[in-house]
């Protein structure tokens, strides 16, 4: 009896505390679809009366929307692609027993983790050093090496037997072909985590566009969310040049819409890539 | 002399050596060359009173005097405790939730629920603060806020918390805990996992309640990994989290008392004000602090588990 009342009283906290985390999600969604005068009346509604596509459709009457989608996918895209072969790569020259200097490249990647450069030094060096201000290469180059991620991937090249190298190496083959060709394919599971890890950080980022990007134009989802949060002017932001001043616009409901928008892609393959996430993170806390 | 000699041969020979393990590794280390040593020059500015138009090195070097200035106002006290104050809060009760969390999934039996429960709380981990933030603004807006409608509901009147700077440490560690907590369950959960079953099958025999065997079984084989993680969060307690601040308070400087951090602070002194050398000083100084909070990290995991210290 008594096992079966703590039983139940388990199903119960974890039942609550998942639709806590499941409501905001649910309070966004259907609120982008509610009316604009029934926010501004009543607030945002757990249950909408009302139902309007008005939203979505002017925030898809303008350019920016189509343009930001175009910045996040390229960002995103590239980055995990470059990010990934770097980070592998460099991972696995940390991980080879012949390289002498293995440990010391090692202490030098784990320093950055200890010891970081700084909001200012990082700023010049991007915006006056090698002049990327509002150029979409800002976006991707800084996040390419992510030394945690690099661990991960060291301690599971350090797992492999070595004998996979040394048969390759009879063959004739280069390291550059092994690494390709023998360890990348059976190492894909755990790559693949970290591409995922990657494109999540690189979707999700918005303070590299919030310190060096000033064109519009470039603008990821993310400084869109956040331009219609606080720009007053929404509309000639989202509309372009096809602006109309004589409606009443949906800044509630666009809101809304912009950030469904942005984490519809997640959303939707989060079921199918979670197991990957939870595989990389036991990987990780093995310690690296 | 000759022993410099061999040493640099010795390199070269090396580097021709494994010539082609070394190219593979050449866009790493040149990514770290130029993006995580080049910018640590940034640090030098604190020391002097930099010019966009003068350069790295023809600014006046002023000597300590941009430190005076960040320490002469109450500023950098106030930045300090907020930082401190918050991250101690954000990791009492993130971790804690989290324990929590993986000890209530760990006795579900019935695979779907577990399933479906852990997918829930994980989900959050995945959106960006702003969308966080948008999040919470349908929460706490003060005239169309789910919180102050529910409060008119009850009879109370509605409060415009976007003006009432006390309630935010708890608004944001709530926050906090909402987005990491599931995150962070899966790693306590992955080393439950890890738990021999004998433990709790002798305890079974002996008559032990659920209850009980979590409270004598699961979290004493738990605690060197929640040590671990109080550690390490211990030894990043002076950087703020600038992604979650920023997007969540903004420029709302009504807030400021209780929730701007180092990392906000230094960020409006570099964009807002424009003052290069001031932000480097405040940076520098948070380095400083998380350098000494990293040895003492590594001091007390090197007294409480000889194992998992850094270095």
């Amino acid at each position: 009896m008594r096992e079966r009342l703590f039983l139940g009283f388990v199903y119960v906290l974890l039942s609550g505390f998942a639709l806590i985390c499941f409501v905001p999600f649910w309070i966004v969604l259907v609120n982008s679809f509610a009316n604009e005068t029934l926010i501004q009346t009543s607030g945002y509604q757990l249950f909408p009366t009302s139902f309007s596509l008005n939203a979505y459709k002017m925030l898809l009457s303008g350019d920016q929307v189509f343009r930001s989608y175009g910045v996040t996918l390229f960002v995103t895209l590239t980055g995990t692609v470059l990010g990934v072969i770097i980070t592998a790569s460099y991972a696995y020259v940390l991980s080879h027993p012949k390289v002498k200097y293995r440990h010391i490249l090692s202490f030098l990647t784990f320093f950055t983790m200890l010891f970081g450069a700084g909001i200012v030094g990082f700023y010049i060096l991007i915006s006056n050093w090698l002049s990327l201000k509002d150029s979409l290469w800002a976006l991707v180059l800084p996040y390419l090496l992510n030394p945690f991620y690099a661990f991960i991937l060291v301690s599971y090249f350090r797992s492999l037997p070595y004998e996979l190298n040394e048969a390759a190496t009879v063959d004739g083959a280069n390291d550059i072909r092994i690494f390709f060709r023998v360890i990348w394919p059976i190492s894909l599971p755990v790559i693949a985590t970290v591409a995922l890890f990657y494109a999540l950080q690189y979707w999700n980022d918005w303070y590299l566009s919030l310190l060096f990007i000033d064109n519009y134009k470039l603008h990821p989802l993310q400084m869109m969310i956040r331009q219609l949060m606080s720009n007053l002017n929404a509309m000639s932001y989202v509309g372009g040049s096809r602006t109309e001043y004589n409606i009443i616009v949906p800044t509630y409901g666009m809101q809304l819409a912009i950030v469904c928008i942005t984490i519809g892609p997640i959303v939707f393959v989060y079921p199918f890539v979670q197991k990957y996430f939870i595989k990389g993170m036991t990987l990780g806390s093995v310690k690296g | 002399m000759k022993n410099n000699k061999r040493g640099h041969r010795g390199f070269i020979h090396e580097v021709v050596k494994n010539r082609y393990l070394y190219l593979l590794a050449l866009p790493g280390m040149l990514f770290l060359l130029v993006f995580a040593y080049t910018p640590m020059l940034g640090h030098l500015l604190a020391f002097q009173n930099y010019r966009l138009s003068d350069g790295l090195f023809g600014s006046q070097w002023v000597g300590w005097r941009n430190f005076e200035f960040f320490f002469s106002t109450n500023d950098w006290l106030r930045v300090t405790w907020n930082t401190v104050f918050l991250n101690g809060l954000f990791l009492v009760f993130g971790l804690g939730t989290a324990v929590v969390l993986a000890v209530l999934l760990n006795e579900v039996a019935v695979k779907w629920f577990k399933k479906t429960a852990q997918s829930f709380v994980f989900l959050p981990y995945f959106i960006s603060w702003l969308v966080v933030s948008m999040m919470v603004q349908t929460m706490f807006s003060s005239s169309e806020g789910m919180v102050n409608q529910a409060l008119a509901g009850l009879g109370f009147k509605g409060v415009d918390w976007y003006l009432t700077p006390e309630v935010w440490p708890y608004i944001l560690t709530f926050v906090y805990v909402w987005k990491i907590a599931g995150y962070n369950s899966i790693i306590f959960l992955a080393s439950i996992t890890g738990i021999s079953s004998e433990y709790y099958e002798s305890a079974k025999l002996e008559g032990a309640s659920r209850f009980q065997q979590i409270l004598y079984i699961t979290l004493p084989l738990l605690r060197p990994i929640i040590i671990i993680m109080l550690l390490l969060g211990i030894g990043r307690i002076f950087y703020g989290d600038f992604g979650m601040i920023y997007a969540l308070i903004g420029d709302v400087g009504v807030l400021f008392p209780t929730t701007d951090v180092i990392d906000t602070y230094a960020y409006r002194a570099l964009r807002q004000m424009g003052n290069f050398s001031m932000s480097s000083a405040i940076v520098l100084y948070q380095s400083f602090m998380g350098l000494i909070a990293v040895t003492l990290f590594n001091w007390l995991a090197r007294r409480i588990d000889p194992d998992s210290r850094l270095f």
